[in-house]
Formats: C-alpha cells, structure tokens, sequence
C-alpha cells in the first residue's frame, strides 16, 4: 500500500513538474521529486522511501532529460545531478526513517507509562488481582511480542501455577521450564534466555520478589528467538515485576489480617459458647441429679411430691433436648451445613405441628390463631420453618407473664407470606431491639430466665436460607410481635382428579 | 397391659438405651431380646423370633436401611425404628424400604409402647372391617359414607380415599410418597403439593380446628399419620 501511494505521489509530481516546465530550469524541477521521497520517508520508512529515490531518478530521466521520452541521456552531466540526487534523497529518508523511528519509540514508551501508571494505581485499590494479572501480561506482550505466564506461588505448598497469560489459557510449554521456574521462585535470580543461567532456554524468567520473598515468577517467550532481550525490556519488565510484587503483599496482608479478624472473633464467641453451655446444660442436669437422688433415696414419699420431682425430670430433660437441637442447628448454620430441603408446604400445617410441639408449655397461656382460608403454598424446608415457630412460641411463653395471652396470625400481602407471633408482656427495650437477632445476645432484664440467645439467632439463619425476613415490629404498647416474611411462589399445576368429572370443592 | 407377653428385639448399640428399653417392656410384659450390632439382630431375628423389631438407625456396622432389607427378604415382622429429629431423609428411607413404624430420640415410654401396641394389632389382622371409627368419624367401607358426630359428610372422591388409606392404617406413619402412589400412582410419588392441598381440605371438613388438627397429624418431613385416639399417641404424660 505505501508503495503504491508513493508511486502515486511521484506521478502526481511528474505531472506538476511537466505543467512548470515552461517557466522554470530543468534542475528546480528535479528539486520537486525529493518531496514524494520525504513525505514517504515520514510515513512509511525507509523502504518506500528508497523506492521514492529511485522511481524519482527515472521519472526526471525520462519525461524530462531530452532526449524526451528516453532513458538516453545526452549531456553527461546530467549523470552527475543523478547522483548528486540520489544521495540527497538518501540521506533524508535515512534521517527521516531515524525521526520516525524515535517518535514510534516515544509513543510506545509514553503507552508503556501510561500502563504502569494505570496499573500501579488499580493494584493499590482493587481487591481482586486476578482480572489484573490478566491486564499486567496483556501489557508486557505489547513490549515484547511473544508468549507471558504469570505464575504465582501457593503459599501452602510452594508449587507455582499459572495465574494469567498473553495469549490467554496458555501455559508452560514442558517440565523443563516448570523446572526452571521453580528454581527461580526458590532462588530469586533470573534465568533462562540471555542470562547467566541456562541461557540456551528459548524463554526468560523473572523473579517477582518483594522483602527477600519471591512470590511469583515471569515467563516471557520471545516471537522471534534469536533476537537478545534489550536492556530497555529488561528495566520494563523489572518494573511490571515490582508493581505485580507490591500487588502480590498487599493482598497477602489484607488476607492475614482477616484471619486474625475472624480468629479473634471465633474466640470471642467460643468462651461465649462455652460460658453458655456450661451453665445451660448444668442447670437442669442439677435438677434433675436433685430429683432423682430425692427419690432414689426415698427422701419424698407423699405422692403428690414424687409427681412434681418427676415431672420436673421430664421437663428439664426436654428442656436439654431443645437446648442440644439449638446448638445443633446453630452449628450446621455456620458451617453451611443446613441447605434447606425445599417441598412445598402449607403454613396452617406448620403451624400446626409447631403448637403440638410446644402443647406442654402453652398450659398456662391462652392461645388465638387466625390463619385466612385458602393460603397460597409456599416452598419451605417444613422441620426448619417449624423449628423457628417453635422457637418464636418458646420465646413468646417464656417472655409473657403468667396468663398472658400469645397469638399467631398469618396473612398474604402481594408477593409474600407474613406470618406474626405476638405475646402480651413487657416491650423489648428500643436498646436491645438491634442486638436480639445476634448470637448469644440476651436481654439483661432476662438474665436469669434459661436459655442463652441462640433461638433467635437461628431464627433468622433459617429464614434468611429460605429468601424471608424476620423482625420485630416496634410498638408502643405493652406487646413484642415478631414477623416472617416469606415469598411466594408461582403456584403449582391444581392436582390431577383421580375420577373424571371431580370437583375440587366441597 | 402385658400383651400376652409378645416378644420385641431391641437392637442398638447403646448399651444405656438398650438397658432401658429392656428394663421398661419386661416391666410391661413384653419378652425381650438385645442386639448390640446389625449382624447381630439379624441373627437374632432368625433365632428369637420377635413379634416386634425396634431398630437404631444409627448402628456403627451397617447402615439400617440395608438390614431393614434383609429382614424384608424373608419376613414381615413389623420394624419400628428410632431416628434423631435432624434426619429426616433417613427416616423416610428407612420407611420406603419397609419399615414400619419410626420414633424420634429422645422418646417418651408412652409414645414407644403406643407405636408397639400399634404395630403388633396391624400385623395381627388383615383390615377388612366394614365400618372405620376413630373420634367422632365414622367410615362406612361398602357404602362409602363418611359421617361426623352422626351427620353425614360430603367429600370428594379423592379426599374419600385419602382418609380411607389413612384410616385403614390408622395410628401409623404413613410417608408422603406411600400415599401419592396409593391415591395418584407411581408417577405422581414427588407431588407433595397434591398432599398440601388436600389434607387442608380434609382438615377443614373433618377438624374441628384446622391449625390444631387432632386426627390427620403431619410428620414434618415425612408423612402423616391418622391417630384414632389422641391420647394413644401423645401419650407422654
């Protein structure tokens, strides 16, 4: 194409240099055709421009040096402009090239800048190197034309593995150069092609090193390969290496401190836990050891006593039970154990079993529900949702005085399924409403009640596992009321009639 | 009740419930043999010849549903087994691969002696009476008339048969695919939602309180069961 437009120049000159011919010597003229050898030298390089020289020798000679039309030349001097011509010419495309040469290296060198610089600032902010890694070694095939791994080192082991490439997905081309590499990442001296070591190696590794560490290593593959890495790539790679290095620690440091976080924290809550345990699996294992020995040893005789030791056995135990299934749950929710085996269910059928479950408790306290006709179902894990029922009745007793009245209500607003717990009794205070859903929080107006604050805590693993929220409405009045929220989903296809002609309704 | 002194194998591998039980059925009347390993109660079970199995789920051996198989290779003697509250799945298997009958640890004496009484009157006769009662419900089989209190209640084909597999194996579980095959078929056996829908309607003809049924109880997770008298069940005071 640039040749091709320089031939078009050169004609365009021709025809300009024949217009003038009229007014001006034959020697200014041959002055016009340096230019299509200086415009081709700025544009296009060296090679169009020598084609420019010489296509411009023969074009004077011969539309212009009589005799006309001819490559004859009649008066030899005219060989020497020739070759006075043909050396100008050549001098200026030579510099013209150089010129052109320098600026693709000024503005490849200001890209190159330009990425560090974008580079250097992403990798003090983002938290995910990964997508970086991938942007780092896109950067460096653009210096150096060829294949880049990335490999980072696994801190547990020491293995290297590659992390990101140019061309994306590549990656070491033998166990000799994973040999290599691995020797770099333990050493942290550069190897392989134009070092000192191994030179023979078709691919150079950098170490990434940051404080005496080598985290990572740089495989760079040269296109062309007996062609030497420049000392300029070199100081371009050392500089990708460190930015790569100081990105490496400080994500290395965000993650330790997270750790001590979290270590911290699993500590706090393991003395909470234990704090809790002791004393809410001590409680009724004292009275029921108390109990026991009182009737094993005959101490109570009258019947109307051994039935109250024993029913107080009973409860206690049961008390025990739900205490251990808390725990349980609470354990299986932290470590992800509980996914939620979803069926579809009717909440009046929960409800249901969770009243059954919690008969024994409920004697001393009056019982409304109001549950709506014709619910929607909802997709739920039935235990899990009748496990957070009953913990919402259990708190609702435990925290209503005596008589006090407990309702249940259930109703469907749009989309979703809100079913309400409500006990007559003392408002939580507005202080501790933010704290109730959190683990082995407790009220300090409840300190001496059993229980360790995990049911709610459950509650809202549960029901968050399930999509819903739960909280508890404020009010004013002397009344706590607790809310799930569920969705609901698109109903299911209505059963198929087992006899033709059945209807569903009554 | 010492019920002519029928005879129970216990199998499981704690020794505590194991003494437990032993010391509890005697005290009622029952005979009662102890296995402490799968292997063991099968053995067991081909030497003492029991009435009733109670079975642990969780054995150190082998896995219970594998010896509920192997039981079920040569006979029907009924198999209650005792499972945790958190495993449902293994409860329902248990109950798909034959088992009777399952309690939930810890269990009140009550509840067990009902579930054996239970299981010992279904292996005893074949169901064919004529007339169902249990409450205030009364089936009529041939003439397929259901009535409540003495009034006649009408139910669609479908809940008819519904209440009438429940009631003919009342007081035992019944997990939710047992039923969908029965009433639906085999292709139906995972619509749950088919259950959903029609023990509500059920429950709203035959309860006198929906949300707090008293004879169409829900296993959570994994059936229902119809309880002829309530006492019998929740017998746990």
């Amino acid at each position: 194409m640039a040749y091709f437009w320089t031939f078009l120049i050169t004609v365009l000159v021709t025809i300009i240099g024949k217009l003038l011919t009229p007014y001006f010597e034959l020697l200014n003229i041959a002055l016009l055709y340096l230019l299509p050898v200086m415009i081709s030298a700025v544009y296009w390089g060296r090679g169009p421009s020598f084609f420019a020289s010489l296509l411009g020798v023969l074009t004077f000679d011969f539309f212009f040096v009589p005799p006309l039309y001819s490559f004859a030349v009649y008066d030899i001097r005219y060989l020497f402009t020739f070759a006075v011509y043909l050396l100008v010419a050549i001098v200026i495309s030579t510099m013209a090239a150089r010129l052109r040469d320098e600026l693709d290296k000024a503005v490849k060198s200001e890209r190159l800048t330009l990425a560090l610089y974008e580079l250097s600032r992403q990798i003090a902010v983002v938290t995910d190197l990964h997508p970086l890694f991938e942007r780092f070694v896109n950067a460096i095939a653009d210096i150096i034309d060829g294949k880049i791994i990335l490999l980072l080192s696994d801190p547990g082991n020491d293995k290297l593995s590659e992390a990101a490439s140019s061309p994306p997905g590549i990656v070491l081309a033998s166990e000799n150069e994973r040999g290599i590499a691995q020797w770099v990442l333990e050493y942290g001296q550069r190897a392989g092609k134009g070092t000192g070591i191994i030179r023979e190696s078709p691919t150079l590794f950098m170490p990434v090193k940051a404080e005496d560490r080598t985290l990572a290593v740089l495989a760079v593959t040269p296109e062309i390969e007996g062609e030497p890495v420049s000392p300029a790539q070199y100081q371009m790679l050392e500089a990708f290496a460190n930015l790569i290095a100081v990105g490496l620690i400080r994500q290395r440091l965000s993650q330790e401190a997270d750790k001590a976080r979290w270590l911290s924290e699993s500590e706090k809550l393991h003395t909470a836990l234990l704090n809790s345990v002791s004393h809410e699996i001590r409680t009724p294992l004292a009275s029921i050891t108390g109990a026991v020995t009182g009737l094993i040893d005959d101490a109570v005789i009258d019947h109307k006593s051994r039935e109250i030791l024993l029913r107080t056995i009973k409860e206690e135990a049961q008390r025990m039970n739900r205490f251990t299934s808390n725990l349980l749950d609470m354990t299986r929710l932290e470590s992800g154990m509980l996914k939620p085996n979803e069926d579809w269910c009717d909440m009046q059928d929960i409800i249901g079993v969770s009243i059954r479950e919690v008969h024994d408790l409920l004697q001393n306290h009056p019982l409304q529900v109001h549950i709506p006709a014709d619910l929607p179902l909802i997709k739920a894990d039935f235990a899990l949702i009748e496990h957070v029922l009953i913990n919402l009745l259990e708190n609702a007793i435990k925290y209503s005085p005596p008589q006090g009245e407990i309702t249940i209500s259930v109703q469907q607003q749009g989309k979703e399924l809100l079913v309400n717990v409500i006990n007559a009794g003392p408002a939580i205070p507005m202080a501790d409403r933010k704290y109730i859903f959190d683990k082995f929080y407790r009220l300090h107006a409840s300190e001496s009640r059993a229980g360790i604050g995990l049911g709610l805590s459950i509650c809202k693993g549960i029901i968050e596992a399930h999509k819903g929220k739960i909280w508890l409405e404020s009010s004013e009045r002397n009344i706590n009321s607790f809310i799930i929220s569920l969705p609901i989903p698109d109903q299911p296809a209505p059963p198929i009639s087992i006899v033709k002609g059945e209807e569903n309704a009554v | 009740m010492p019920s002519d002194g029928a005879r129970v194998l216990v199998i499981d591998d704690e020794k505590q419930i194991r003494r437990m039980l032993n010391i509890s059925l005697t005290a009622t009347g029952y005979n009662v043999a102890e296995a402490s390993t799968g292997h063991d109660g099968l053995n067991q079970a081909a030497i003492f010849h029991p009435d009733v199995i109670i079975l642990d789920l969780g054995l150190p051996d082998c896995d219970g549903k594998d010896i509920i198989s192997k039981l079920r290779e040569w006979t029907q003697i009924p198999i209650i087994i005792l499972s945790v509250r958190e495993k449902e799945n293994e409860k329902i298997g248990a109950l798909d691969a034959g088992a009777d009958d399952y309690i939930t640890k810890p269990f009140s004496m009550g509840e067990l002696l009902a579930r054996i009484r239970v299981a010992l009157r279904h292996s005893a006769k074949a169901e064919d009476e004529p007339v169902l009662a249990f409450g205030e419900i009364t089936m009529d089989i041939a003439r397929r008339i259901v009535t409540i209190r003495g009034k006649e209640l009408r139910l669609t084909p479908t809940e008819y048969e519904i209440l009438k597999y429940l009631a003919l194996q009342a007081d035992r579980v019944i997990t939710h695919r047992q039923l969908l095959r029965a009433i639906w078929g085999p292709n139906y056996q995972d619509h749950t939602h088919y259950l959903r829908i029609y023990i509500a309607q059920l429950r709203h003809k035959i309860e006198a309180d929906p949300s707090q049924p008293r004879y169409i109880l829900t296993e959570p997770g994994v059936g229902y069961r119809l309880v002829k008298d309530s006492s019998d069940v929740q017998g746990n005071s």
